[in-house]
C-alpha cells in the first residue's frame, strides 16, 4: 500500500477536496487564493504521481508539474495582484462584499 | 392651341392654384389682404373655364380630334406591374363637355360670390385653396379615362367636401357633420372599388372605353354584380336613399360650399358615373330597375321631408336630394340624355338658389331659421327675384330650365313603360313646387319676423355677390331652352346620341319627347300639377291679405297637420326626416357600437391577453431566473464545484455500470 499510485491519489483527492472546501468556504480573499494554491498542487501531486508509476509518462509528467509550477505562480501574482486593487476600493478583504459581478 | 394641350390644362390650372394658395395665401392675405390671396385661385378657376369652354366646344360640335366619339389623351403609365398596367389619361366626348360646362361655370360663378360672402372670415385664403382643390378633383373625376383615376378623383372630391364642410371646424355640428358625410360616402366607395376589382379581374383594363367596349363578354350575372357594385359607389355620392342622411348635413359648410358642391357638382358625379357606364347598365335590366327604384323612392321620401323643414339650407338640400333622385330615375328608365339634361338644368337653378339662400342668410346676419325671416322681397329685391326665378325653374314651369329637363324624364318614363316612376315623378313635381314656394313664402312674402335688432340692417349683398346671381340666373332661363328645343331631336339629344348610343342599342330605343299627342297631355299635366303645387304654397305661405291671414297662418299649417291621425303622422314623419338619422343612430350607433365594443373587449382582454401573458410569463421566469446571477465569485464557484460532481456522478452511473 505504502508504495502504490493510489495512496498518491487518495492523498491528492484529499487534498483537492480540502482546497476546493476552503475556496467556497472561506470569506476572505487571501485564505481563498492559498486554497486555490493546495488544489493546485493536489493536481500536481496526481501528475507527478502518474509519471512516477507509469513508465511510458515519466518525462510527461515532469514536463506537465513543471508548467503548473510555473502558471501557478503567475496566476498566485496575478490573482494577489488583483485582490490587493479591490481591496484598496473596497478597504475589506471578505469576498462576499465583493458583488460588482452582478451588474 | 391644340386640344392635346388644352385638356390637361383644365385639371392642372386649378391644382396650381391650391399648391400656391396653400403655400403662400396667409402670407399674401396678412400682407396684400383678402381679394389679393383669393385672385390667383380665382384667376386659375377663370382660365380654367375658358379652357373647358373651348374644349366642350370642340367636343360638341365633333372637332377634328374629338369626331363623335370622342378623344383621349394619354399621359403616362401610371402602375405598370407586369400584367397589371394603368395609364394616366383624360378622354372627352361630349358628356364630358356637358359635365364641364357645368363644373367650370357654377365653379368660377362660385369662387366670385365667394369673394363677398367669405370676406368677414378669417380663414378666408384657406377656403379659396380648398374650393381649387375641389375644382381640380371635380374635374379629374370628369376628365379621367381609367376606373382607377376616377376612383382616385371619386375620393379626392370626398376629401375636399369634407374639408370643407367642416371649413368651420371650431363648431361641432360643423365637425360632426364632414366627418359624417365623409363615413358614409365611404360605405358606397367600398362598394365601387370593389367593382372595379371585378372588372380588372373578369376583363383586365381598366381603361372605361375599353371595358365599355368588352363588356358584353361577360355573362349576365357578372354584369349585374359589375353594374350594383358601381351604383354603390354612385349611390353614396349622389346622396341618394339609403345613404342620402349625409347631404343635409352637409349644409353646416358655407353656403357657396353648399352651391357648388353639395348642389351643382360633386353629387352629380353619381349620376355621371352611371351615365358613362351606361352600356354596363343597360345589359342588366333588373339593376336598371333597382336604379329607377332608388331614385323614384329618394326624390318622395326627400321632398315629403322638405315640405316641414325650417332651416333654408336643409329645405334646398332636400329638394336636392329630390332631384338627383329624379335623375336617377331618369337613368333607370333609360333616358340617359334626360338624366344628363336635368343634371345640367339643376346644376344651374340649384346653384343659383343656393347662392341666393346665402345672401338672405347674409342679409339676416347668419339666421337659417326660415320661421325668423318673411317679408324680404323688398328689402333684397335682387336676391328675391333670381331666387324666384330659381323657384320656378325647378318647379317646372316653362319656358324655365326645370320644366323642360322634368318633363323629358317623365315623358320618357312613361313611354318605357315605367308608369309607376312616371307617377311618382309626377307627384313628386307637384311637392317640389310646393316646397320651393313655401321656401318663398316663408322667406320673401308675408310680414317680417326677422329679430328686431337686426331688422333695420337688413341690406342687399355686395356686388362681388349679386352678379354672380344674375349670372347664373341666365342659364336657369335659357338652358332649357337652349338644350331642350326643338321638342323631339333637342339639341343636347343631338350631342349626346353617339354617347348613349351603345347603351341605347342594348335597351328601349329612346323615344323623342315631341310636344304634341299624348306628350302634350303630359307635359300639360305636369305643368298644371306645379301650378297646384304654387297655388297651395301661395295660399299657405303667401302675401298676407290684411293682419289677420298672418296671425292665422301657422294655425292653418297645425290644422292642417291635426286633421287626424294620419295627417299627424305624416306631419311629424316629415319634421323628423322620417327617422332614419334615428334608425342610424340605433344601428349604427347604439348596437353597432355595442357590437364594436365586445369585440374591442375581446380583443383587448383575449387576443391581446394571450400576446401579452406570454410575454409576461417569460419575463418573469427571467426576473426570478436573474437572481442565481449573484455577483459572489463563491457562489459561481459552487456552481462549477457542483456541477463537476454532478458530471463525474453521471459519469460513474454511465461507464462504471459496464
Amino acid at each position: 500500500m505504502s508504495h502504490s499510485l493510489d495512496a498518491y491519489l487518495i492523498l491528492a483527492g484529499i487534498l483537492f477536496a480540502i482546497g476546493t472546501f476552503g475556496f467556497l468556504a472561506r470569506r476572505n480573499a487571501i485564505s481563498m487564493l492559498m486554497s486555490i494554491e493546495l488544489m493546485l498542487n493536489a493536481v500536481n501531486l496526481t501528475i507527478i504521481a502518474f509519471g512516477a508509476f507509469i513508465a511510458s509518462l515519466k518525462v510527461q509528467g515532469s514536463v506537465i508539474a513543471l508548467i503548473v509550477l510555473a502558471v501557478a505562480a503567475a496566476e498566485a501574482t496575478v490573482g494577489l495582484s488583483i485582490v490587493i486593487a479591490i481591496f484598496r476600493n473596497k478597504k475589506t478583504p471578505l469576498v462576499d462584499e465583493y458583488d460588482t459581478m452582478r451588474d | 392651341m391644340p386640344y392635346d394641350t388644352l385638356i390637361p390644362l383644365i385639371a392642372i390650372l386649378p391644382i396650381a392654384g391650391f399648391a400656391f394658395t396653400a403655400l403662400f395665401g396667409r402670407r399674401i392675405q396678412a400682407q396684400f389682404g383678402k381679394l389679393a390671396a383669393s385672385a390667383v385661385p380665382i384667376a386659375m378657376v377663370a382660365l380654367a373655364w375658358v379652357a373647358a369652354m373651348i374644349v366642350a366646344y370642340g367636343a360638341i360640335t365633333g372637332a377634328a380630334p374629338f369626331g363623335e366619339h370622342g378623344h383621349g389623351v394619354t399621359f403616362w403609365q401610371w402602375i405598370p406591374a407586369g400584367q397589371f398596367t394603368v395609364s394616366t389619361g383624360f378622354f372627352v366626348d361630349a358628356l364630358t363637355a356637358c359635365l364641364l360646362i357645368v363644373v367650370t361655370t357654377i365653379g368660377l360663378l362660385v369662387h366670385i360670390y365667394s369673394v363677398g360672402y367669405m370676406s368677414h372670415d378669417g380663414g378666408y385664403w384657406r377656403f379659396f385653396a380648398y374650393l381649387n382643390l375641389f375644382m381640380f378633383s371635380m374635374l379629374l373625376l370628369v376628365l379621367a379615362d381609367s376606373f382607377l383615376v376616377v376612383f382616385v378623383a371619386w375620393e379626392l372630391v370626398g376629401l375636399s367636401s369634407y374639408l370643407l364642410i367642416g371649413f368651420w371646424f371650431p363648431r361641432r355640428s360643423a365637425a360632426l357633420a364632414s366627418k359624417k358625410a365623409f363615413i358614409v360616402n365611404r360605405v358606397g366607395d367600398v362598394g365601387f372599388i370593389l367593382g372595379i376589382m371585378l372588372i380588372w379581374t373578369k376583363l383586365g383594363t381598366l381603361n372605361i372605353q375599353e371595358v365599355l367596349a368588352q363588356i358584353g363578354k361577360l355573362d349576365h350575372t357578372t354584369i349585374s354584380w359589375i353594374a350594383l357594385l358601381v351604383l354603390c359607389g354612385a349611390v353614396g355620392k349622389s346622396a341618394q336613399f339609403p345613404l342620402h342622411v349625409w347631404l343635409p348635413d352637409a349644409m353646416e359648410g358655407p353656403t357657396p360650399v353648399s352651391a357648388l358642391i353639395h348642389a351643382a357638382t360633386m353629387v352629380n358625379a353619381g349620376v355621371y358615373l352611371v351615365a358613362r357606364t351606361s352600356p354596363i347598365f343597360a345589359h342588366t335590366p333588373e339593376i336598371m330597375v333597382v336604379v329607377a327604384a332608388i331614385g323614384t323612392f329618394t326624390a318622395i321620401l326627400a321632398a315629403s321631408i322638405a315640405f316641414t323643414q325650417t332651416d333654408i339650407k336643409r329645405v334646398l338640400a332636400y329638394s336636392t336630394l329630390s332631384q338627383l333622385g329624379y335623375m336617377f330615375a331618369a337613368l333607370g328608365v333609360g333616358a340617359w340624355t334626360a338624366a344628363i339634361f336635368h343634371l345640367m338644368a339643376h346644376g344651374f337653378f340649384k346653384g343659383l338658389l343656393f347662392l341666393d339662400s346665402g345672401s338672405v342668410i347674409h342679409a339676416v346676419h347668419d339666421e337659417q331659421d326660415m320661421r325668423k325671416m318673411g317679408g324680404l322681397s323688398k328689402k333684397i329685391p335682387i336676391t328675391y327675384w333670381t331666387m324666384l326665378i330659381g323657384s320656378i325653374a325647378i318647379s317646372g314651369i316653362p319656358p324655365l330650365a326645370g320644366f323642360f329637363s322634368k318633363d323629358e324624364i317623365l315623358g320618357e318614363a312613361f313611354k318605357n313603360g315605367f308608369l309607376w316612376v312616371w307617377a311618382i315623378g309626377f307627384l313628386v313635381a307637384g311637392m317640389t313646387a310646393f316646397y320651393m314656394f313655401r321656401l318663398i313664402g316663408l322667406t320673401f312674402w308675408g310680414e317680417s319676423r326677422v329679430d328686431p335688432a337686426v331688422e333695420p340692417e337688413i341690406h342687399e349683398s355686395g356686388r362681388w355677390m349679386t352678379v354672380p346671381l344674375l349670372l347664373l340666373a341666365i342659364p336657369t332661363i335659357l338652358v332649357g331652352l337652349f338644350l331642350g328645343l326643338p321638342f323631339g331631336a333637342s339639341r343636347l339629344q343631338g350631342w349626346l346620341e353617339p354617347v348613349f348610343a351603345p347603351a341605347v342599342a342594348l335597351g328601349k330605343p329612346e323615344q323623342a319627347f315631341a310636344l304634341f299627342g299624348i306628350d302634350g297631355g303630359l307635359i300639360l299635366a305636369s305643368v298644371a300639377v306645379a301650378s297646384l303645387g304654387i297655388a297651395l304654397a301661395w295660399r299657405l305661405f303667401g302675401v298676407s291679405i290684411g293682419p289677420i291671414q298672418a296671425k292665422s297662418r301657422p294655425a292653418t299649417v297645425n290644422a292642417i297637420a291635426n286633421t287626424n291621425g294620419a295627417t299627424r303622422f305624416l306631419y311629424r314623419a316629415s319634421l323628423n326626416k322620417w327617422w332614419f338619422d334615428d334608425l342610424n343612430d340605433l344601428l349604427f350607433i347604439q348596437i353597432g357600437g355595442r357590437i364594436a365594443y365586445g369585440l374591442w373587449w375581446f380583443d383587448r382582454n383575449i387576443v391581446d391577453g394571450a400576446v401579452n401573458g406570454t410575454g409576461r410569463v417569460i419575463s418573469s421566469a427571467g426576473g426570478g431566473l436573474r437572481r442565481i446571477q449573484t455577483g459572489r465569485v463563491q457562489n459561481y464557484a459552487l456552481g462549477i464545484a457542483v456541477g463537476l460532481i454532478v458530471m463525474a456522478a453521471a459519469y460513474l452511473v454511465i461507464a462504471g455500470g459496464k
